[in-house]
């Protein structure tokens, strides 16, 4: 990744009069962290990177954003948003166009082909976290560490996380501007996580799933951090009529999880986002990729792909399987 | 105050004489989410930094009936905590988190269901020696091997835990496995001294808080807030992994004819916490509520209970899932003063 | 049920008269009701400006101001707008129904300290209901106050609560009752205006005065500069907060402005406080 040239393509954006503000990746407060930011000048893009630990989907801002009412007088900022993306960030620019949950004039897409992230806690796992901040870099087909001046380099199997061991777009689908050039698909496993589960019983996957949701404690990051769960009012927090009670327990947290992952159906783009953020560990993307394979295989739908295209649900054709229609 | 030896072979022999519901750190592949009830298969306590969730959860459950009832019906039952319980291996960060959290539920009426719990529970603390990358508890009045609100404290000495008991609770709790421990010489209360001393070196971030306390309300309208809550998701992570972090909500739930009343662990950074029902919301935006959040942690519960809300133990960093820090933030507060 | 010493648990009241004050579809309607507890009852003292979570088993429970003064007697008056879940179930509600009560909550308006003082009340639609128990309270304990001025309003005068009342207010001689309604209407008798800009032409001497507030957030603003622009000092300003809460006993978290919590500290804040809370008209 050529620094230099995104710190000169992003602070041209910035700078310009109709961009509201970019948002991109700096580095975070510690260790392996790395921050969201949102730059409204040229002169921050200095700060601005591009590496194997920026994980979060940028896109999630696009549809998180505020609007809180304006004091008479006062007009909406309509400029346009800038934002960097990965492959799969991009999926979910596209899904939400698709959606109409933005314009396309509205933003300007950064894409930034990627080699895949890094699974920080594998990464940790491995090379402790420590409080000082460290860098972790592409280097052919693996990852240089680089902290407290040494340089030590670390194998992608090792560190790679999950979801990018299943790309199969590493490539934004959608990018007004390309920093860097393409880099080849690798090859890519059919899904063993979900496939582990397929193999269960019936009865054994529900005692798997009790297991992790028993645990959710309702946090909603998940949800929070997706880029497609933008519903103004979601049934979540709807308290009249009560959808889903307040009360954390298997029976609610299942409902909470079942509805998420059902209005995800034909939308997940896999970017993994809920399964990284999720405090206690519940493995969210094999339940959504699980969905995504069954729209992939039954419909032969993929989320995420074309802009102009029709969203899943929209989609329908005669020769639709429906075998599954009792 | 006195202090034993404990030979760790006699670990599952000491949890096993110990009298009432006893939780101890569950680790799961190298991961310690949380305290769960002791098994009984536990050959010793498993290597842990912290557990992701705080062992508050034992004595404020993220739900917890308040009462039940008949659908239609008006006679009221509350159900009673009455269970003895011993947490072992909690952290002295979030033991101390629990007494700063007892002066709330005793602030002009007592909450019967905390208290209750509180004093049904004895806490046997785990002095930590290696603190994790954000645990900066030596800079709001703890430390690696502080004591306040525990009963007992245990240091690690590799072959042996040394316990001193710290409260008259504690003193009956060691008194029930009287006869496994060994006297401590000076060989060990040496040994555990250096363990302090060791563990605290270890301890890199830190925060200044002097200023901050008396600073926060002077900084309502700085551009700061802003700034520190620009890539807030608005999820609850930072509130519901937060030992000090209290807040609930109360629901009704009617299942046929079984009807209760719960309470349930509740955020401030979520948008629906303060909405009237009119829609008006005088906490409107992430902004808000972040400066909430920080103000209600060092400078309203300081005002109210001369205490900080804060015990420094690093877990609203470690899993915000953006690089939201606190310290960070009590950084950029510092600066703006 | 019997009383217990659970703040969490409420006392169960008869609904012994209910009726709507105003009409549309947040409509207000006042519940009076009688703790069925006798012994309850008897020791049952709230000041005025307290307040209470009253609610509904299997739906919730809402803090409501304490509408009636305890001068009036062995029952609490509820005005309740209908407004989100538990105020509709609320509505529901009709004579000879039940409702849960715990409380009183609050500090309440100081009224020992003001005595000898003229009281001044202003008020904008349900922002009436803390204010009620003050004139009923001022009104039997006449004596110990040097008068009672009352300016209430509403957009119009189908929004005003306890109508029949204000009539009669308005043939007592030793106090003064001002109404007024935003919008012209026919057959109106009384001002025409918003309520701060009636404070501002009856132009009240704050002279040994006390003024209480209570309305929208919008009306609080403005009466309070106009109060400011009339000669008042900060510590002369009384009013009352609301926010959204769950517990009533300063546990629960919500309620708080800054460093106050409204269940707890307040719901009455004298001005000379709140100015300093930056959170308390957001």
């Amino acid at each position: 990744m050529d620094l230099e040239q995104l710190r000169k393509t992003t602070a041209e954006v910035a700078a310009r009069d109709d961009v509201k503000y970019l948002i991109g990746w700096e580095k975070g407060t510690y260790g392996y962290r790395v921050s969201p930011v949102f730059i409204e000048n040229e002169a921050d893009a200095e700060d601005l990177i591009f590496s194997p630990l920026c994980t979060s989907n940028l896109a999630t801002y696009l549809t998180l954003v505020e609007k809180p009412p304006l004091p008479r007088g006062q007009k909406a900022d309509i400029r346009k948003v800038a934002l960097m993306v990965k492959g799969c960030d991009s999926r979910a620019v596209a899904q939400i166009l698709v959606e109409k949950g933005i314009e396309r004039e509205q933003i300007i897409v950064i894409g930034c082909p990627c080699p895949g992230v890094v699974d920080v806690d594998l990464l940790a796992a491995k090379y402790p976290e420590i409080a000082e901040n460290t860098e972790l870099k592409w280097s052919g087909e693996d990852f240089t560490l680089i902290r407290g001046g040494e340089e030590i380099p670390v194998k992608r199997e090792e560190v790679l996380a999950e979801k990018c061991r299943l790309c199969r777009y590493p490539n934004p689908v959608i990018s007004d501007i390309t920093i860097g050039e393409p880099v080849k698909p690798w090859q890519t496993e059919e899904d063993p996580g979900v496939s582990e589960i397929e193999e269960k019983s019936v009865e054994e996957r529900w005692e798997y799933w009790e297991e992790q949701f028993a645990r959710c404690i309702r946090c909603y990051s998940c949800r929070n951090v997706c880029p497609l769960c933008y519903c103004e009012d979601c049934i979540l927090d709807r308290l009249n009529p009560t959808w889903v009670n307040r009360a954390v327990n298997f029976s609610e947290n299942t409902a909470f999880h079942i509805a998420r992952a059902f209005h995800l159906a034909g939308r997940c783009v896999e970017c993994g986002e809920c399964e990284r953020v999720c405090p206690v560990n519940i493995p969210l993307g094999r339940l959504n990729r699980k969905l995504a394979r069954e729209v992939r295989g039954k419909y032969g739908f993929e989320p995420g792909l074309d802009p102009d295209g029709k969203p899943f649900q929209a989609s329908y054709k005669p020769d639709d399987p429906e075998d599954f229609i009792l | 105050m006195s202090a034993v030896l404990l030979n760790k072979d006699k670990w599952p022999v000491f949890v096993g004489k110990l009298s009432g519901k006893v939780w101890v750190p569950k680790v799961e592949d190298g991961d310690a989410i949380c305290f769960a009830p002791l098994s009984g298969g536990e050959a010793e306590l498993p290597r842990f930094c912290n557990t992701r969730i705080p062992p508050k959860e034992i004595v404020f459950p993220e739900t917890e009936t308040l009462y039940r009832f008949k659908a239609g019906g008006y006679e009221i039952k509350a159900p009673q905590p009455d269970e003895k319980t011993v947490i072992v291996g909690i952290r002295p960060c979030d033991a101390r988190a629990m007494k700063i959290v007892d002066s709330l539920f005793h602030w002009g009426v007592d909450d019967p269901y905390y208290l209750k719990r509180r004093e049904m529970t004895t806490l046997v603390g785990l002095a930590c020696s290696s603190p994790g990358p954000n645990c900066f508890c030596t800079s709001v009045g703890g430390g690696p091997a502080s004591t306040e609100g525990l009963d007992v404290i245990m240091f690690d000495l590799n072959d042996y835990y040394l316990l001193e008991d710290i409260t008259e609770k504690g003193k009956a709790l060691l008194e029930e496995a009287e006869g496994l421990f060994e006297k401590a010489g000076d060989d060990a209360l040496k040994q555990k001294d250096e363990s302090i001393s060791d563990a605290e070196s270890k301890i890199n971030r830190s925060v200044n808080v002097e200023g901050i306390l008396e600073g926060l309300p002077g900084l309502w309208e700085d551009p700061l807030w802003k700034r520190v809550s620009a890539s807030c998701l608005g999820c609850g992570t930072c509130t519901y992994l937060c030992p000090t972090c209290h807040c609930f909500d109360i629901q009704d739930e009617t299942e046929g004819f079984e009807a209760r009343r719960y309470r349930t662990w509740d955020s401030c950074m979520f948008e629906e916490y303060t909405r009237h029902a009119s829609g008006h919301n005088p906490r409107p935006t992430r902004k808000e509520r972040t400066r909430n959040r920080i103000n209600h942690k060092y400078s309203y519960y300081v005002d109210k209970f001369d205490l900080i809300a804060c015990v420094g133990c690093g877990r609203c960093i470690n899993y915000c899932p953006v690089n939201i820090d606190i310290v960070d933030i009590l950084r950029q507060v510092k600066e703006a003063l | 049920m019997k009383t217990s010493d659970n703040p969490y648990i409420p006392y169960l009241a008869t609904i012994e008269d209910a009726w709507y004050e105003t009409g549309g579809e947040r409509c207000i309607k006042t519940f009076k009701v009688v703790i069925d507890n006798e012994e309850v009852r008897e020791n049952w003292n709230h000041h005025p400006g307290q307040c209470a979570m009253i609610g509904v088993l299997g739906v919730g429970e809402s803090m409501i101001s304490i509408s009636a003064s305890p001068t009036e007697g062995q029952f609490l008056r509820f005005s309740v707008m209908r407004m989100g879940k538990v105020t509709q179930a609320l509505h529901q509600l009709d004579p000879g129904d039940k409702m849960t009560i715990r409380g009183p909550y609050g500090n309440g308006f100081p009224l020992e300290e003001w005595e000898g003082k003229h009281i001044l009340t202003i008020g904008g639609g349900i922002g009436q209901a803390p204010l009620r128990p003050i004139i009923e309270y001022v009104k039997t304990k006449g004596d110990k106050y040097a008068g009672l001025t009352v300016i209430y309003g509403a957009r119009t005068s189908g929004d005003l609560c306890y109508k029949d009342e204000f009539a009669e207010l308005s043939k007592c001689d030793d106090l003064s009752c001002h109404l007024t309604i935003d919008i012209e209407e026919e057959g109106w008798e009384h001002n025409v205006g918003f309520v701060p800009q009636m404070l501002l032409d009856l132009n009240p001497s704050p002279e040994n005065k006390i003024a209480i507030t209570c309305g929208p957030p919008i009306m609080i603003r403005f009466v309070l500069e106009n109060l400011k622009k009339l000669g008042f000092a900060d510590e002369q300003i009384y009013t009352t907060l609301e926010n959204r809460m769950k517990c009533g006993i300063g546990k629960c978290g919500r309620c708080n402005v800054g460093n106050l919590y409204v269940c707890k500290d307040g719901p009455v804040f004298c001005y000379s406080v709140l100015k300093n809370v930056p959170e308390a008209f957001a």
